[in-house]
């Protein structure tokens, strides 16, 4: 039993500089028993085993030699595990055979430990007099790594309600925004000041982007650059905000941190045709403002908050929307491991998503980095263990009635009919050659189809609830291994947290998704501090690119450490006071002076501050690859807007036991759908899409990398899509600028870049169309970095 | 800026756009260097910088073709004699009578049906299914004793080639792009070279650049299949071609001197550049007619058996792309499995007799020429040559057939090539080749030797990934020093 925790040095590394890069290494806890300290009587006091002894198998002896661990097969973690190994003979150290594995002999380096520097002369000698008074080992002494983290780390406190600053030289229009005030506060004291607001050009630009995925339209960026109106940019956040085009965009970003992908992976990786309405669920819900924290509670137990409403039901399709193994396994031991690598998938993807905390590092041992243990892992383990991926029957009340009554109405008739056919049939003579027999025939075999022709209740891939699996009692798996299981463990909240939500653990006889929601509902908590951070910072993370802290799902030690902690935990009060409503937190950071200043680069700031964290400047950023051939489509005019159903595809596929998917050559008409209506697949590679770093979604990706690989240059010059679309949009200019080349070429800036081009360019352009075609400009402008980046 | 925050030494470094580019490679801006996203920084005071063709230690290769048998070849009827198959034929394997495997029961020991003959001056019993091949194991080291965490041949084979059973991580030529980046920049760094007959199992996971950045991605081609969109589009003269690129380069160069220090702005300016010089060489690298008809003799490249001719152009392929320089080349021998096991790959579980007759002769003679190649030519002292299979197979027969099932348990992979002591077996599976019995090795440790001889240590090629330093060999990887020359 651990009751007490005896830190060694260095406990809960301070916030640092946010921006300096993670040291490595590693340190140890000993997590031991209050204690009784031995005497003897009259002597020396014996040694304490707790304090000398203990600290040394912590720190170079446990990593590899506790239970479970597979590279150390003896364990030095409690002394009945000391007894069993006989490694030491009580009272005898020059027999004791540990002695020889860490005393080195001439010189030579000691057998042990295998990796680090082997232990001091002194250490040893501590060892041996350990051994020679009899190698007293308390009971309740465990020996134990220690994660770097422990409960005083940053992101496990409750939230601050930090008071904005006022800092001195501030100006006016900065300090109406806490998150200016914030913004500005840190800036100055690095001595860097902010960027002038941007021009309406180039804000109309960056904020139609931003909340949609689009390009804004010539007219609408005219309207707005002339729009007399001081609440004019006012105006136009709230318009975007209000477009269905606001869902499809940010709806992409969710989900990429939820890993959504429509094809099961691994070695079948068959496509998986009934996950869309989820995406559908996805985009709706942002649309409609859903509060986020019932979001997330859907997310986990949907089917258990709103049975008979699909619309409630399909968020629990999260839990199934990631990659699964289904080959049939006739080994049992590893059938056990594929299923216990499918629970790890879902609960690695809760943790990450919605509390930044990457608790799947605690599966074989207990989390090195965070104060995250087995325990807490296995706990989750019985949360989900009523869980498998598959596809059920997704209806209301309603729509099962209904069907219900249409069959019960039909199969009445047929048994009507049945009866009257069977009297005819009886009574009728042989050689009767009256129509009635063959007519009640006819209308039997017509009742027939109509009950065959009622359609099924929709499905749709939510997984399915396995009431036998979720039975206990759960244990955590040693070393994460279904074969070797250790104590038992409950469906339980996260100890680390204890201080700050109430904690729960539930019998291993609960309903299964009473674990669930339970799990949600602690997640969502008000008084849960790493939810409204994490969901804080993602959305800082979208507007600005990177986030307060950079690594959107860890908030763990490997994390990065957030620039801004005060603003972080601001913003993650503020998603209280909106009721966990998005919009209004889109509002809040978009009307900021901080958002709204320009993109341009300064030497003297970038000296200090090169990658623009503490945004002197609005960081500049790459187009992502949807958006990229959203943009095609929309400038082209040829995006179809539709929305919702099942998804286009860029590849066709082969499918026998095992799909496989080759990308398309050319993409017709029926692909020209927003890019979030692609149904992605794992293990795949799309041309234009992969080329412009959309992640495989064999993991969650809570942040994309931008990168400028030849390979977009090939595919940007050359796939047919392109050509298509430069044709499309020479058409388009035809039809809309007529045939005078110079208003071609305007119009073509005006729909690329939002602006008339210079007389240079002018010039430049005209000479393409005049030697070639107009659908060569198209070509060259698709591939201008103009286009392909948004200040 | 521009998305990737951790960037500040590479861009102070780089300073201005143009002078930046007369100063290192091309492709060196494009890189993702200490301080790119995911990346971890080296250690204050140490030299090593990732994609800058800078190694942790002196290298002993700078390249590898990775040979990839998909489907388990078996270890027992190609590399590992094992006499006591004969001479047990037909009883029960010593304690696992009952064994059930990935396809289920098995039934009694079944000796291989080819004999095994000493072949080379070390003497090394190989099967008579490789007469080819058999002559090259004076240079070859076994590893007799892998072993793998699963039996499944999806995730065996992303095991094998990435260190992970799970999809989504980097494969090892992807680490390699990353750690030393390109030695041609007109060529990519991490080709993938898959079978005529199409994908391994698992498909593209198993070149995937995972979570690295897309420029580790391997290139997929073969000799049936170009590069995709290398080709200036039908319909595009070489006039417009030229007159475009100039006027694409002249708007791209005004954008980026509009926005100084915004040094992403010139690398899609040398993308474009790259792009074009790829262009030019990668169609002369893929011309196979280049090469003399005695070399496609020696391949086999006009064999009548298609598939054989089919493999044997790839190695032609391979050849030529290791020759200008590509890091790694991933060439498989087979494909996925299919509706009938052991047709399209290795995965004999019914007929092993007729499925190797029909696998053995692919791989022999134009492997075996392409090793003779890359001696002849003197690459051998900086290739470094794996011969690798997702896991071995069953000792016994599957009941009811004349096939074997998997066995992850013990299986054979070999190293060949610069910085390889040749001759030796490393490891040994158990008298029936069930499982391995003495220095069992994983695809860990064959990583940890392979990064050790391309000059870098395992654990501090690492790149942060959602909570930790990711590694090719995970936390494992145990140098196997016993190969080494």
């Amino acid at each position: 039993m651990n009751v007490g925790h005896v830190h060694s040095a260095g406990v809960g590394r301070p916030g640092g500089d946010p921006l300096a890069l993670l040291a490595g290494g590693l340190s140890l806890l000993l997590a031991v028993a209050a204690h009784p300290v031995r005497l003897s009587a009259g002597a020396e006091p014996a040694l304490d085993f707790a304090a000398a002894v203990a600290p040394i198998f912590g720190r170079h002896c446990v990593r590899c030699h506790s239970p479970g661990q597979p590279k150390g097969d003896i364990s030095l973690a409690t002394g009945a595990d000391l007894a069993a190994n006989q490694y030491v003979v009580p009272g005898d150290p020059d027999s004791s055979y540990l002695v020889e594995l860490i005393a080195g002999d001439d010189g030579r380096r000691p057998e042990m430990p295998k990796e680090g520097a082997p232990l001091s002369a002194e250490q040893v000698a501590t060892i041996r007099r350990w051994i020679a008074e009899g190698a007293p080992w308390p009971a309740e002494v465990v020996v134990r790594e220690r994660s770097q983290a422990d409960a005083s780390w940053w992101s496990l406190q409750p939230l601050a309600r930090p008071e904005p600053p006022t800092p001195a030289g501030i100006a006016e229009d900065w300090l109406a925004s806490p998150i200016d005030r914030f913004i500005f506060a840190r800036l100055d004291e690095q001595g860097l000041r902010p960027n002038p607001p941007a021009d309406r050009r180039t804000l109309i630009r960056r904020a139609t982007f931003d909340l949609t995925g689009l390009p804004p339209t010539p007219d609408e960026v005219a309207a707005f650059v002339a729009d007399p109106d001081p609440r004019a940019y006012e105006r136009l956040v709230d318009r975007l905000l209000e477009s269905p085009h606001y869902g499809q965009r940010w709806g992409r970003h969710w989900l990429d941190v939820v890993r959504f992908g429509e094809s099961n992976g691994f070695e079948r990786n068959v496509l998986i045709h009934d996950l869309w309405p989820f995406r559908d669920y996805v985009i709706r819900s942002l649309n409609e403002d859903k509060p986020f924290d019932q979001f997330v509670r859907e997310h986990l137990a949907g089917d258990v908050l709103g049975p008979n409403q699909p619309e409630v039901e399909i968020g629990s399709a999260f839990l199934a929307a990631g990659p699964y193994d289904n080959v049939g396994n006739q080994d049992a031991v590893q059938a056990a491991q594929i299923r216990a690598d499918a629970m790890d998938e879902m609960i690695r993807a809760t943790g990450e998503a919605f509390l930044g905390l990457t608790i799947g590092c605690a599966r074989c041992h207990d989390h090195k980095f965070d104060p995250l243990s087995q325990r807490d892992y296995y706990g989750w383990y019985a949360t989900f263990a009523g869980v498998r991926h598959g596809s059920r029957e997704l209806a209301s009340a309603e729509q099962r009635a209904d069907r219900a009554a249409r069959l019960a109405e039909l199969q009445q008739r047929r048994a009507a009919l049945q009866q009257q056919h069977d009297a005819v049939a009886q009574a009728a003579q042989p050689g009767d050659a009256s129509g009635e027999l063959a007519k009640l025939k006819e209308q039997l075999a017509e009742v027939q189809r109509e009950i065959a022709a009622v359609p099924p209740l929709p499905t749709a891939w939510v997984g399915t609830r396995v009431a036998g699996e979720a039975r206990g009692p759960f244990h955590l798996f040693l070393g994460g291994s279904p074969q070797r299981k250790g104590d038992e463990v409950w469906p339980a909240s996260l100890a680390v947290l204890d201080r700050c939500v109430p904690p729960y653990r539930l019998e291993a006889a609960s309903a299964e998704g009473d674990r669930r929601r339970a799990l949600a509902e602690w997640i969502t908590h008000p008084d849960n501090p790493l939810a409204p951070r994490v969901l804080a910072n993602r959305l800082w993370h979208y507007h600005f690119g990177t986030g307060i802290v950079d690594t959107p799902s860890d908030f763990g030690y490997m994390g990065g450490r957030p620039t801004h902690p005060e603003l972080l935990d601001w913003l993650a009060g503020q998603v209280h006071v909106q009721g966990w409503r998005l919009k209004p937190l889109h509002r809040l950071i978009m009307s900021s002076q901080t958002y709204r200043q320009s993109s341009g680069n300064r030497a003297d700031a970038a000296a200090v501050d090169s990658a623009a964290r503490l945004l002197w400047r609005f960081p500049p950023r790459r187009l992502s690859a949807e958006e990229i051939r959203d943009t095609l489509l929309s400038v082209a005019g040829k995006l179809d807007a539709r929305m919702g159903g099942p998804g286009f595809r860029l590849y066709r596929h082969t499918q026998d036991n095992v799909c496989t998917y080759v990308p398309l050559d050319e993409h017709g008409p029926e692909t020209y759908r927003r890019a979030v209506y692609h149904q992605n697949v794992r293990a795949s590679v799309v041309d234009l899409m992969s080329d412009f770093d959309q992640p495989d979604c064999a993991f969650a990706t809570p942040r994309r990398a931008a990168t400028t690989p030849p390979l977009q240059a090939l595919t940007m010059l050359n796939h047919r899509f392109t050509l298509d679309m430069a044709r499309a949009l020479a058409e388009r200019l035809e039809r809309e600028a007529g045939e005078d080349v110079p208003r071609q070429i305007g119009r073509a800036f005006e729909l690329c870049y939002g602006r008339s081009p210079t007389e240079g360019e002018w010039a430049a352009c005209r000479e393409l169309v005049a030697a070639h075609s107009l659908a060569a400009l198209g070509r060259v402008l698709f591939n201008t970095s103009e286009l392909l980046y948004v200040e | 800026m521009w998305n990737e925050p951790r960037e500040q030494t590479r861009r102070r470094f780089l300073g201005d756009v143009r002078t930046g580019l007369a100063g290192i490679g091309l492709l060196h801006l494009l890189g993702d260097g200490p301080g790119a996203a995911g990346a971890t920084a080296p250690a204050a005071g140490d030299a090593w910088q990732p994609g800058r063709g800078v190694t942790h230690h002196p290298p002993r290769a700078r390249r590898v073709l990775q040979i990839f048998c998909p489907g388990a070849a078996s270890h027992l009827d190609l590399w590992d004699y094992k006499p006591a198959l004969e001479r047990f034929q037909g009883q029960p394997l010593p304690g696992e009578e009952h064994f059930v495997s990935f396809q289920g029961k098995n039934g009694n020991l079944m000796p291989s049906p080819w004999p095994f003959a000493p072949a080379g001056q070390c003497g090394k019993p190989i099967s008579s299914l490789l007469p080819h091949l058999a002559r090259h194991v004076d240079e070859i080291a076994f590893l007799h004793a892998m072993v793998s965490k699963t039996n499944t041949h999806g995730p065996g084979c992303i095991f094998l080639n990435t260190g992970h059973v799970t999809e989504g991580f980097p494969s090892a030529g992807a680490w390699l792009s990353y750690a030393l980046g390109s030695e041609n920049e007109n060529l990519p760094a991490f080709v993938a070279i898959p079978d005529v007959r199409g994908e391994p199992p698992n498909g593209k996971a198993n070149w995937s650049n995972g979570f690295l950045p897309a420029r580790h991605q391997a290139i997929m081609l073969s000799a049936q299949q170009p590069i995709r969109n290398l080709a200036r589009p039908a319909g595009v003269g070489p006039e417009e071609e030229t007159a475009s690129r100039g006027l694409l380069v002249r708007l791209n160069r005004a954008f980026a001197d509009r926005h100084p220090g915004d040094s992403d702005l010139a690398a899609r300016v040398a993308a474009y550049e790259l792009a074009a010089r790829m262009q030019l060489a990668a169609p002369e690298a893929l011309d196979l007619s280049r090469e003399s008809a005695a070399m496609h003799q020696h391949y086999g490249t006009e064999d009548g058996s298609e598939l054989k001719a089919a493999y044997a152009r790839n190695c032609l392929l391979a050849r030529r792309l290791l020759e200008r320089g590509v890091r790694y080349v991933n060439l498989y021998c087979a494909s996925r499995a299919s509706g009938v096991d052991g047709l399209l790959n290795w995965d004999a579980h019914k007929t092993l007799k007729a499925d190797y007759e029909r696998h053995g002769p692919i791989l022999d003679q134009p492997t075996a020429a392409l090793l003779s190649d890359l001696k002849q030519r003197g690459m051998l002292d900086d290739t470094l040559v794996l011969w690798t299979t997702e896991f071995g197979r069953m000792p016994t027969h599957q009941a009811g057939t004349t096939g074997r099932d998997h066995n992850p348990d013990g299986f054979t992979c070999w190293l060949m090539g610069a910085g390889i002591k040749g001759g030796i077996s490393h490891g040994a599976t158990d008298e029936f080749g069930r499982r391995a019995a003495l220095e069992p090795t994983t695809v860990w440790d064959l990583y940890a030797t392979v990064l050790h001889l391309l000059g870098l240590e395992h654990e501090r090629l690492t790149w942060y990934h959602n909570g930790l330093n990711r590694r090719l060999t995970d936390v494992h990887g145990r140098l196997i020093r016993e190969v080494l020359a």
